[in-house]
């Protein structure tokens, strides 16, 4: 890295060399039996330069022979954007544990005595069911230097599994679904997936119509992603600067209901994205998004603070919306861990308060429809009936749709008091709203 | 590198085993609004290896192909594993060995021209986009071209070098009215051709653009059931995500209920409805002469007259049915094993004109192309691009926020007209499944009506 460095140095202001490398062994299991297990270890190099106040980039594969790398990155800052902004300087900060010596010492064994475990109960629930497990472990590092005097290396641990159920019959097919993912295997927690899914599963003959009409919703942990997609692209300092957020401009109005607060924190403990510094190296941090229903801001990368004139929030991520990205993308604005304040009724409270309406657990459809706009509208992929405070059965061939900030700001039931990692990294209690429209032939 | 590939090959000790080195030059251009976000030239290069041993898989991926021997080892080492702990056991379909170069010839090679013109003609694009008045708050212009080469070779002595190329072009207008109402039109383009591919764009730019704002003033749809006309973009979207995706033999290949749901013979819609997932079609984007196990394409037939007449398979599934894989083996990368996927999938012509599709057509959606789609086995979900109304028989106003959703089944029998009109679209995008995303794939079909969608709406 430091050759790298050294060796662009003379050629222009300033120099980037971002090093990425993962080991990791995902371990598949395919309609209830063990089909395949992976040794998949991948590393690469990203440059970004700055000449003549250009920025420039470039990436490769190849460790051993960076010249290619280097001179298309300078190539390309002859005629790239202004890059307005320094790289970081300083990256020291109080990191949180992002390294579970646990998740090391976990045997592909364990892991497929762990799958092996929830498939087994998964089939007593269901015979016929089709059950795919896929869980894996692994470390990812990630090594910054640059020109302004920076180096910093972390090293962490990931370790995720995701179930999926379907249940074919004729003229029906009933999908399930769970995944949980964390940096300490001890925030993995199988059993509690299959606890859920095992009671769904015996929803499964019952399924009764909805009328179409506005109807409460309560969303579970895992369904709140089809408000929560469209609430957090509002707060994407990017969006936000180019006018396509809502949000521009609101900081300190109160936009929606005063039980609604929203923090980015990239240092919260047990955070699945939780990390000293994010991809440019700038150290994580908190980031109020919402305090009690007023707008308090939103979270930027390096590039696009120095444009909006708001300082970074440790948000540069080289991701994209469908994961991925390593080393080979440019980092863009994106959450860290998102965590939306828990209320005071438990889950369970909320649906015995609703005369009729439903219960979401998961949508089809995410970030389909208009959502700088707030907007959503989905298929419900997995959803209930709830009649008389009860669970009745589970609804097929239905729609909701709404906007987001009207429903949080007039239509805003109550939060539940149990908050869950879900959604990769957002931390959230149910959301109970009203007056969601429903369409359904069902 | 063929020798020492062959020999890592032999000593793999496993039952079959297989080595994919690929390496790749890729260029991109993006602006965003008044700025130009990114302009790169990269490379990467690796490799994956899969053994099978006593009928487990093991797979190793690597970057550096210099101790090949040491990772076929791994996967081996990994197969030994699965297999102890497993009672499926994987077999193969017999195929013939191949040695074979595939190599690609482009009009004009985008490897030759220079990054800053490709900077420029985005430029040029992005200006109109953002020319078309001060109600467009932003826009993308995003060119990406790739050129790969794979080289496979099995433990059966097939060894093939393949060429593949890929060009892309997407173009975006976000229009806003100053207030909460923000809509977006976009037009996405993707060959296995050359750089001429992507010039020319600039009617197509200002369309976007102006479809952008007109869409700020447009109805939104009221919620229903409706009769939707849908244009050629949007239908085959539709038949690749909400059937295709039914007839990748690696979803069903191991349940007997899902085999019974997709028996063949089995009726799925009318008899003008047939389906085709070809492997080949000059400049498009799906195109696998061999697939990523070496298979030579086979054109698969999904649907014939109305009756689900055919799957789409690897080695392993075609050996599970008792039939002959199609060449559908497919990754997105070294970094994946191949996975059962689509190519180049179609509705094909039927006899109506668009005219007579809209003909009685007393209330009715003309929905066309599609800005995103969702499935969940027989459930899925499509948002429309834009939309037009249909009232006693005629096209009339645009209308916006049209989700359609609905059970595929119960929808692939509502089709009733099939227009003679196909066209094929390599989006800038991509196929999605198993964590294998973008795979370059094109979705074709005629303009087809289909009777009673679920449309979501407020």
């Amino acid at each position: 890295m430091k050759d790298i460095l050294d060796r662009v140095r003379k050629e222009v202001d300033q120099a980037e060399v971002y090093h990425h490398r993962t080991r990791g062994v995902p371990i598949v299991f395919h309609s209830g039996a063990l089909e395949s297990i992976k040794i998949h270890e991948a590393e690469g190099l990203a440059l970004r330069v700055v000449k003549g106040g250009r920025l420039g980039f470039s990436t490769t594969t190849d460790l051993a022979d960076p010249r290619g790398m280097i001179a298309s990155a300078v190539a390309a800052a002859a005629f790239g954007d202004e890059a307005g902004f320094r790289f970081p300087s300083d990256g020291a900060r109080r990191a949180p544990a992002v390294r579970d010596e646990a998740v090391l010492k976990l045997k592909d064994e364990d892991l497929i005595d762990r799958a092996e475990r929830a498939v087994r109960r998964l089939q007593e629930a269901a015979p016929e069911a089709e059950v795919n497990v896929t869980l894996g472990k692994g470390t990812e590092t990630v090594e910054i230097a640059n020109t302004s005097g920076l180096t910093v290396l972390e090293e962490r641990t990931l370790i995720g599994a995701g179930i999926e159920v379907a249940l074919a019959r004729e003229g029906d097919i009933y999908v399930l679904g769970g995944e949980t993912q964390g940096r300490f295997a001890s925030d993995i927690d199988l059993e509690r997936i299959v606890d859920r899914l095992v009671d769904y599963l015996s929803l499964a003959d019952r399924i009764v119509s909805v009328p179409s009409k506005p109807l409460p919703v309560v969303f579970t942990p895992r369904g709140t992603i089809a408000l929560l997609m469209p609430l957090l692209a509002g707060f994407n300092g990017k969006s936000v600067l180019l006018g396509t957020s809502p949000l521009k401009g609101r900081i300190g109005e109160q936009v929606v209901d005063r039980r609604v607060t929203l923090v980015d924190d990239g240092t919260v403990l047990r955070g699945p994205r939780s990390a000293g510094f994010d991809d440019e190296g700038t150290p994580t941090a908190r980031t109020a998004l919402l305090e009690g229903g007023v707008v308090k801001g939103f979270v930027y990368d390096l590039r696009t603070a120095a444009r909006a004139k708001a300082a970074p929030t440790g948000n540069g991520y080289k991701t994209s919306a469908f994961g991925g990205g390593g080393f080979r993308s440019l980092p863009g604005v994106f959450t860290s861990n998102t965590v939306l304040s828990p209320g005071k009724e438990t889950e369970e409270a909320l649906i015995a308060g609703i005369q009729e309406g439903l219960l979401v657990e998961a949508v089809l459809g995410l970030g389909q429809g208009n959502i700088q706009a707030g907007e959503f509208s989905n298929n419900v992929a997995i959803g209930f009936k709830i009649e008389k405070g009860k669970v009745v059965g589970r609804v097929k061939n239905t729609m909701i749709a709404g906007n987001v900030y009207d429903l949080l700001k007039d239509h805003l039931l109550a939060l539940a008091s149990e908050p869950e990692w879900t959604s990769g990294s957002i931390q959230t209690p149910a959301i109970a709203v009203d007056g969601v429209s429903v369409t359904s032939d069902g | 590198m063929k020798g020492t590939i062959r020999k890592a090959l032999e000593r793999s000790g496993a039952d079959y085993a297989e080595v994919r080195l690929e390496r790749e030059v890729r260029t991109q251009v993006l602006f965003r609004k008044d700025r130009l976000e990114n302009v790169e030239s990269s490379s990467d290069a690796g490799g994956i290896v899969r053994a099978l041993v006593d009928g487990g898989w093991g797979f190793a991926v690597f970057n550096d192909p210099s101790n090949l021997e040491q990772k076929v080892k791994e996967a081996t080492g990994a197969a030994r594993l699965v297999a102890a702990r497993t009672k499926e056991k994987v077999e193969l379909a017999v195929v013939p060995v191949v040695e074979k170069e595939v190599r690609a010839t482009l009009r004009k090679d985008y490897r030759k021209v220079r990054l800053e013109e490709k900077k420029d003609l985005l430029e040029s694009y992005n200006r109109i986009l953002l020319g078309e008045g001060s109600k467009v708050v932003s826009t993308v212009a995003r060119y990406t071209d790739s050129f790969r080469e794979v080289t496979f070779a099995n433990s059966e002595g097939t060894y093939l070098v393949q060429e593949v190329p890929d060009v892309t072009l997407m173009l975006a207008a976000m229009a806003s009215d100053g207030g909460a109402n923000i809509q977006q039109a976009f037009e996405s383009f993707g060959e296995a051709a050359g750089y001429e591919a992507v010039q020319g764009f600039e009617e197509k730019a200002r369309v976007v653009a102006k479809r952008a704002v007109d869409l700020l003033s447009a109805r939104s749809v009221a919620g229903g059931q409706y009769t939707v006309v849908l244009d050629p973009g949007l239908a085959g979207v539709f038949i690749h995500e909400a059937f295709g995706h039914f007839c990748e033999a690696d979803f069903l290949f191991k349940n007997e209920r899902l085999m019974k749901l997709m028996e063949l013979g089995t009726e799925f819609g009318v008899k003008g409805l047939s389906v085709v997932d070809e492997g080949y079609l000059p400049g498009l984007r799906g195109n696998v002469p061999y697939d990523d196990e070496g298979v030579e394409r086979k054109k698969a037939h999904l649907i014939k007259k109305g009756v689900l007449s055919g799957l789409l398979h690897s080695r392993e599934t075609a050996r599970k049915m008792g039939v002959e894989p199609t060449g559908n083996a497919r990754a997105i990368s070294y970094e994946h094993p191949p996975i059962v996927r689509m190519r180049n999938t179609y509705i094909e012509d039927g006899q109506s004109t668009f005219q007579e599709m809209l003909k009685g057509v007393d209330r009715g959606l003309y929905a066309v192309e599609a800005y995103g789609g969702q499935t969940a086995l027989e459930q899925f979900s499509f948002s429309a691009a834009y939309a037009h109304e249909i009232v006693r028989g005629e096209v009339g106003e645009l209308v916006r926020d049209v989700v359609l959703t609905g059970n595929v089944f119960e929808t692939l029998r509502a089709i009733d007209r099939i227009g003679n009109d196909r066209e094929m679209k390599g989006g800038a995008g991509g196929c999605g499944k198993g964590g294998q995303y973008p795979l370059p794939v094109t979705d074709g079909s005629p303009h087809i009506r289909i009777q009673n969608v679920t449309i979501g709406g407020h």
